[in-house]
């Protein structure tokens, strides 16, 4: 059949097959002020937080309430994502997303965050897949002068390494790990987009607050003095219903 | 060449004018023809440290819109004469700030031979502090020993490395220099002021002097002079010895130990 065709095959285009890395959003509510008011209390802070990635809208979660998409898509495209695609409605949503100019992918299965015991995933802290793969190596984004208050660094799908201070008020960000190998006294976010494997390093632990995967901590309460001011590594143990655990480095 | 100097803080009321108005009067003093230009448009405070609030006509708002050329505007210090001092409007606000009009200044001052122009910053991170530090070469961060002025400092040394020319222009850095004011070794030693050493380690730039707490320098403001001239107070000397490893003299600090007081005013209780 090819070489049937082979003479005939047109010179200005190429049909291919390829595949694209989605963020799926899980929707659990077709409340739209709802979920305007918690998208914002997430992300209003981080406007970049999404770079125009394509979405796919999971509508399983949601059973049978009726959704309108108009304005459920111009309240995605605020958050700079590019909604594409839906999966998992019944008949009527469906055709009401293919009306809104939404692909069907019925195989768009969203990665799991993480592997659970057992219960399917209650309560997930984001829309979380794992950073994307890159081409070759994502290597760490390194930052080698000091972090001062009111600055803020965000190492997109990728570990972050600062080998200067972090100083109270500013905010490390990092899809992975953080390091810091110098004071920490700042924020540091690590896992922003869901990884609780994540992990936040520094020579010397004094931070306002750190997270991972949203898991956090403040320093109201004083960190235990076998960490505080010292080499220690701090981990998510449970998942992202876990606690942070600190560890001092050896 | 012509250095451009800042001094800045982000928090107020640190001893910003204080230390532009001596810290200009000692480079003078030191030989160098010197300019200091008030940046704070609208509380304009830096002729009244000077002495000579009676004697500005024309100020740097004028001279950005043309209205006055620098020669009618720069006045003359009483006490140096290699000294001038160009004063904010008071009627306008920052927002008459402009960066080519500042640019344009600065240049016109270098070409009328100024060796160093002080630009005495506002508090605040707005566009008066960031006009006064966008053209700096260097910078005298004047900080308080009180976590609330080192936090401010800290944010404008982000700036410093973010927001100025030379940062944008991918240039030299510009070259900060850390300026303690208000310290009082005796109460440091309580604790109820932040030390040397804890400024240092959150701020991590290196020292250029301290200027002890003083009532020297409140009478220095009331008289219209600059502290730097209030001969034998521990203040001038504190500010001479900045402008002397400024200048790239090697000098030990001073004024940072407390004071060991005598026997006999132990005895006696005397403050």
């Amino acid at each position: 059949m090819t070489v049937a065709l082979a003479g005939r095959a047109p010179t200005t285009f190429e049909i291919k097959s390829a595949n694209l890395p989605l963020v799926a959003l899980l929707l659990k509510s077709a409340d739209l002020g709802a979920l305007a008011a918690e998208l914002s209390t997430r992300f209003a802070d981080i406007p970049d937080f999404f770079d125009n990635d394509p979405m796919v809208i999971d509508l399983s979660p949601l059973g049978e309430a009726q959704l309108d998409f108009a304005p459920l898509l111009s309240l995605l495209r605020g958050y700079k994502v590019m909604p594409v695609a839906a999966r998992g409605g019944n008949e009527q949503q469906m055709q009401a997303a293919l009306a809104a100019g939404l692909a069907p992918a019925q195989d768009a299965a969203p990665t799991p965050t993480l592997p659970r015991k057992g219960k399917e995933q209650a309560r997930s802290p984001a829309p979380s897949p794992r950073p994307e793969p890159v081409e070759g190596l994502a290597t760490a984004l390194i930052i080698d002068k000091p972090l001062r208050s009111g600055q803020q660094i965000y190492a997109r799908g990728r570990d972050l390494v600062v080998l200067s201070m972090v100083n109270a008020g500013a905010e490390v960000i990092a899809d992975g790990s953080i390091h810091v190998y110098a004071p920490l006294r700042g924020k540091a976010i690590a896992g922003a987009r869901g990884n609780t494997e994540a992990r936040i390093i520094s020579l010397c632990l004094e931070p306002e607050l750190i997270s991972i995967a949203g898991v956090y901590r403040t320093s109201e309460i004083p960190l235990p003095a076998n960490v505080l001011a010292k080499p220690t590594q701090v981990r998510l143990m449970g998942g992202a219903e876990g606690k942070l655990v600190m560890d001092p480095l050896q | 060449m012509t250095r451009i100097v800042v001094i800045t803080s982000g928090k107020g009321g640190v001893g910003k004018t204080t230390t532009s108005a001596s810290f200009a009067s000692g480079l003078a003093m030191a030989g160098h023809k010197t300019a200091v230009i008030d940046f704070d448009v609208g509380l304009r405070n830096l002729d009244l440290i000077m002495g000579c609030e009676r004697r500005v006509v024309y100020d740097l708002i004028n001279v950005i819109h043309g209205e006055a050329n620098l020669h009618q505007a720069l006045i003359k210090d009483k006490q140096c004469d290699n000294l001038f001092v160009l004063a904010a409007s008071q009627t306008r606000d920052k927002d008459a700030l402009s960066k080519e009009g500042v640019e344009k200044v600065l240049k016109d001052l270098g070409e009328m031979g100024f060796e160093y122009i002080v630009c005495d910053s506002p508090a605040g991170i707005e566009t008066g502090a960031l006009m006064a530090m966008h053209f700096a070469d260097e910078a005298l961060v004047v900080t308080n020993p009180e976590v609330s002025s080192v936090r401010d400092s800290d944010r404008i040394l982000g700036m410093l490395a973010s927001k100025t020319r030379r940062a944008i222009e991918g240039k030299e850095p510009v070259k900060e220099h850390l300026l303690i004011t208000r310290y009082n070794p005796t109460r440091v030693g309580q604790g109820q002021m932040l030390s040397l050493e804890d400024i240092q380690d959150i701020l991590r730039i290196k020292l250029i002097g301290v200027i002890p707490e003083s009532e020297t320098v409140l009478q220095a403001s009331n008289q219209g002079t600059p502290a730097v001239h209030m001969k034998g107070s521990d203040v001038s000397e504190a500010y001479k010895d900045v402008i002397d490893r400024f200048l790239g003299q090697d000098k030990p600090m001073r004024f940072v130990d407390p004071q060991k007081s005598g026997f006999l005013k132990r005895l006696f209780g005397a403050k």
